[in-house]
């Protein structure tokens, strides 16, 4: 008998909570098939042939396990919400007879029902998901993906524990909550919860100029916070300033209704105003956690946005040449690397060159106090370059070569055609600045300012121009810049370091690729490198200004590196669409189970709107409107408070890694992606409320 | 004026083609402006079906519904929901008030939703103070000033109930309209409510049509019109009698209907 009633309520609360039985669904669909990432062995064989750990599945299985605590509260919020609107009908069952762990149990085993069916069904989703994952993985890192239906164990069962995980977490408490209450709490429970309860509302009043004032301040100073006490105080103060915000929101609206603000005479302000205000006051807490989870989303999906958008084009440009090697030896020939190509009969055109040196550091100090990346940090006060601190620099950080760098016009053109690009001429006192994309803008005046010697050293050479083609300069061909001379200037100064370049007819092979790689782990014996040259940093390899994203190697490979790269980013980009995702569908489900459940109540008072004079027309018109205006206040704050970090992060990120977006742009994206997502669950809301209203 | 309200063949019926409940059948009468007139009958009689089609709540099936020139059994649903923000009044036995305002903003929202009111300039502290004033004087008249800034929970019933006539009375409609207000109400309170009623009717020459199955509510009333199966059986005027008197006839009547209202007080 228990069963067929367990069963017959689960029916009725699945009807009853359908978005959230939706969102179950389709949260198990996103942990089944982001969870097979976990036994995917192809594609991570494919491309971490460096790494013995895959860093997917780390990234993965720690937005997992945020993952299931959200999912884990969002199920202890319905459990509790259910209960608290059948409390009449768990008190007709004691009153029946029934003892509580009876009816705890039945509870209980109701929702472990519901459940099961989002499950079922989501692990079905969740095998059209996880194609649609593999398709755009495979075609990311360049392999081709044959769809396959199939299910895998291991999946099922990382999913299994998962969402059992969330329930485990979230049904702990159901049964204490049954053992404390009695027939009259029961029956009296939604009658408490509609009391409302108005004290110092004139004190609490103050506390929104006050988050609000919080709120400005957090904009006004996040980007100059330095130090891990300073920002976690913030974070903090901003936690307690979400909550205390909502508190602040209801008691200044129920003073101004109480004050008989001009705004409550016109049409239905005072129902509006006061409906809100009291949704407002029962809903603080819920109210101040979605906020978070918005904040934390938005954040989360523009992050994952900025990467994605490096993915798509800066990474492209960042390995122009096919292979590409490195060697601090200025005279190396690279003998023993090209008879290693050259023994699996790849046919290869090889260029090998020299960057030179004129033992100068006027170019290096220009750029150092130039570029907006390092701002004022190598300048004195009154604006002249702080050589002590720029040689200091120079000499211990491997980001610029200790020494200016140079490369003749004729090494230049050469490989400006293996790239593709037109050759440049070049007068004999003439020279060129070659600068990284992302730096053109930086360095418009160096024309102007650079005093480049000409070949005999007693006269100068003119600017020709400045070329922002991608040229591979993350220390290969110098690291930033390279100053473009003459043949004849080459004279006077000594080679710094050789480079080998590569271009394959065809594709790289398997063979080939095994090739770079054995020569890739040769040759990067990077750290080992790194102390044995410690005592000479004029040879240490240099690394460019580029930030965030930098791939440091002294062999490169283009078919082999943007994949990997690809996918290191991918375990970036996946796993915070993935957070993003589940955390604002749980924060939506949250709202519309609300609004759809208390329609009933809603129902009620537009009937009496309706005896009091508005028509159909006007009464959606309201509903519009109430819904609106609860489902934009949590998300507006989020966008309000994840706005000033989103766009301090992207502004950074644009500055060190030369995203060609503006940085508001990866804000924007994300909140339309995001909207997107809140509007379909607003529409369903509106409909499912109208139809309860009108019903 | 004679014939402010005509009710003229009104008919309603429930159901299908096969299964057909008459709750109205054919009934006319009239009500005349500053009128207080009762409907009384046992339950099942159509005395709220006949009460939702004068409130425009529901429709008619046959028939016509005229205050003064107005056929409201023509008027489309917008037409109905303006005619009844403009004209009609109603109080409910369960008191219908909205349970997040409190008693005053219950009255000032009635006062809100009516945008052209007669008088209120419609814009500004002006019209601020013109609804402001309108609320002060019901809240005095109904003598629940001292609750105006209490939420419908934390009064009695009676106090609701009062409110719930001031809303319905703050606009000055053409009727009041109410479905047993004293169903609720202890009998102190129905009382005081029931004096309310007669007051009302005399200071502001309010035209109130009640509901009742209570023979000592329905005492109040000028008039009453006695329903049974959905057809009028009978009427009592007042005229200059003591109320005592008109309770007493009241009660005559019913128990000549064969003890079928047995829930009379």
């Amino acid at each position: 008998m228990l069963s067929k009633l367990a069963f017959r309520n689960m029916k009725r609360s699945a009807r009853d909570y359908l978005v959230y039985t939706l969102t179950m669904t389709i949260v198990v669909a996103l942990m089944y098939s982001f969870g097979s990432l976990f036994f995917q062995n192809e594609l991570a064989d494919q491309v971490n042939m460096l790494e013995d750990v895959d860093i997917m599945t780390v990234m993965i299985g720690l937005a997992t396990f945020f993952i299931v605590l959200i999912v884990a509260w969002l199920i202890n919020y319905m459990v509790r919400f259910m209960l608290e609107k059948r409390s009449t009908e768990f008190g007709i069952y004691l009153l029946l007879g029934m003892r509580k762990k009876t009816i705890s149990r039945l509870y209980i085993r109701e929702n472990i029902l519901l459940g099961s069916v989002s499950f079922l069904f989501g692990c079905l989703l969740g095998v059209v998901f996880q194609q649609l994952l593999f398709t755009v993985m495979f075609s990311m890192v360049r392999m081709e993906y044959h769809l396959h239906v199939s299910f895998h164990r291991g999946t099922i069962l990382v999913t299994v524990l998962c969402y059992a995980g969330c329930y485990l977490l979230a049904l702990l408490r159901c049964r204490r909550r049954f053992r404390k209450m009695n027939i009259h709490g029961l029956m009296n429970a939604k009658r408490q919860n509609e009391e409302i309860r108005e004290r110092h509302e004139s004190a609490k009043r103050l506390i929104l100029p006050l988050s609000v004032f919080f709120i400005f301040l957090f904009w006004a100073v996040f980007g100059r916070l330095s130090g891990a006490r300073e920002i976690i105080l913030f974070l903090v103060g901003l936690v307690v300033t979400i909550y205390l915000f909502y508190v602040g929101l209801s008691a200044w609206i129920i003073c101004y209704v109480r004050r008989k603000g001009r705004g409550i005479y016109t049409g239905q302000n005072l129902f509006l105003l006061r409906q809100f205000a009291s949704k407002v006051r029962t809903m603080q807490f819920t109210l101040g956690t979605l906020t978070s989870l918005f904040t934390l989303a938005l954040m989360g999906a523009s992050i994952a946005l900025m990467f994605s958008t490096y993915e798509n084009t800066v990474l492209e440009d960042k390995f122009p040449f096919d292979i590409q090697m490195y060697s601090a030896d200025a005279e190396d020939d690279f003998r023993k690397e090209r008879a290693l190509l050259d023994a699996r009969g790849a046919e290869l055109e090889y260029y090998s060159y020299r960057i030179y040196t004129d033992r100068q550091i006027q170019v290096n100090a220009w750029i150092l106090t130039h570029l907006r990346a390092w701002g004022t940090m190598y300048r004195n006060e009154d604006g002249s370059p702080d050589m002590p601190k720029i040689e200091r620099m120079l000499q211990t950080e491997s980001i610029y070569y200790p020494f200016d760098t140079y490369m003749g016009i004729t090494d230049y053109n050469r490989l400006r055609e293996m790239l593709g690009y037109d050759n440049i001429s070049l007068e004999s006192g003439e020279y060129l600045l070659q600068i990284k994309p992302r730096l053109y803008e930086d360095v418009q005046k160096a024309g102007e300012e650079l005093q480049i010697g000409n070949a005999s050293g007693e006269g100068i050479l003119t600017c020709a121009g400045i070329v922002a083609d991608p040229f591979s300069q993350d220390g290969h061909n110098g690291a930033d810049y390279l100053i473009i001379v003459p043949d004849a200037v080459l004279g006077r100064m000594t080679p710094y370091y050789s480079e080998l370049v590569a271009d394959v007819k065809g594709e790289l092979t398997e063979e080939l690729r095994q090739i770079v790689h054995d020569l890739s782990e040769d040759k990067e014996k990077f750290y080992d490198y790194m102390e044995e040259y410690a005592e000479r940093p004029e040879v240490d390899f240099s690394t460019g200004s580029d930030n965030i994203i930098v791939y440091i190697g002294l062999c490169l490979a283009r078919e082999m590196l943007i994949p990997e790269m690809k996918y290191l980013l991918g375990s970036m980009i996946f796993p915070l669409f993935y957070i993003g995702l589940v955390f604002v569908c749980v924060a939506m489900t949250v709202l519309a189970v609300q609004q759809l459940s208390d329609s009933a109540k809603y129902r009620f008072r537009y009937d009496v709107l309706n005896k009091l004079g508005l028509d159909r027309r006007q009464i959606r018109g309201l509903i519009l409107k109430q819904l609106a205006a609860y489902y934009l206040c949590p998300a507006l704050l989020a966008v309000v408070i994840s706005g000033k970090m989103i766009l301090y992060v992207s502004r950074v990120f644009v500055l060190e890694t030369g995203v060609p977006v503006a940085a508001g742009g990866f804000f924007l994206k994300s909140i339309v992606l995001f909207f997107g997502i809140y509007l379909v669950y607003f529409i369903v809301t509106y409909v499912g409320f109208k139809r309860n209203v009108h019903a | 004026m004679q014939d402010y309200i005509r009710i003229c063949d009104v008919e309603k019926y429930y159901g299908n083609e096969s299964n057909v409940t008459k709750a109205v059948d054919r009934v006319s009468f009239c009500v005349d402006q500053g009128e207080f007139v009762g409907v009384m009958g046992p339950s099942g009689s159509g005395k709220t079906t006949l009460l939702n089609m004068l409130a425009t709540i529901d429709r008619v099936t046959a028939g016509h519904i005229y205050y003064e020139k107005t056929d409201i059994t023509e008027l489309s649903e917008n037409a109905l929901s303006d005619f009844r923000k403009n004209n009609l009044g109603f109080v409910f036995q369960d008191y219908n008030l909205l349970d997040t305002l409190t008693i005053e903003e219950n009255i000032i929202l009635a006062l809100t939703l009516q945008k052209d009111r007669k008088g209120a300039d419609g814009s500004g502290i002006g019209r601020k103070k013109k609804l402001t004033q309108s609320c002060e004087e019901i809240l005095r008249l109904l003598g629940i000033e001292d609750v105006r800034e209490k939420f419908p929970y934390q009064v009695s019933g009676g106090q609701k109930q009062r409110c719930a006539c001031a809303r319905a009375l703050v606009n000055h409609p053409r009727l009041l309209l109410a479905d047993e207000p004293t169903g609720a109400l202890d009998s102190r309170a129905a009382q005081t409510l029931l004096e309310t009623f007669t007051d009302l009717n005399h200071t502001m020459k309010a035209t109130i049509l009640m509901v009742t199955h209570d023979a000592f509510s329905a005492s109040y009333c000028g008039r009453i019109l006695f329903l049974k199966d959905g057809k009028i059986f009978h009427e009592l005027v007042r005229g200059d009698r003591s109320r005592r008197v008109f309770l007493q006839e009241i009660l005559d009547v019913l128990s000549l209907t064969g003890g079928e209202m047995t829930d009379v007080k």
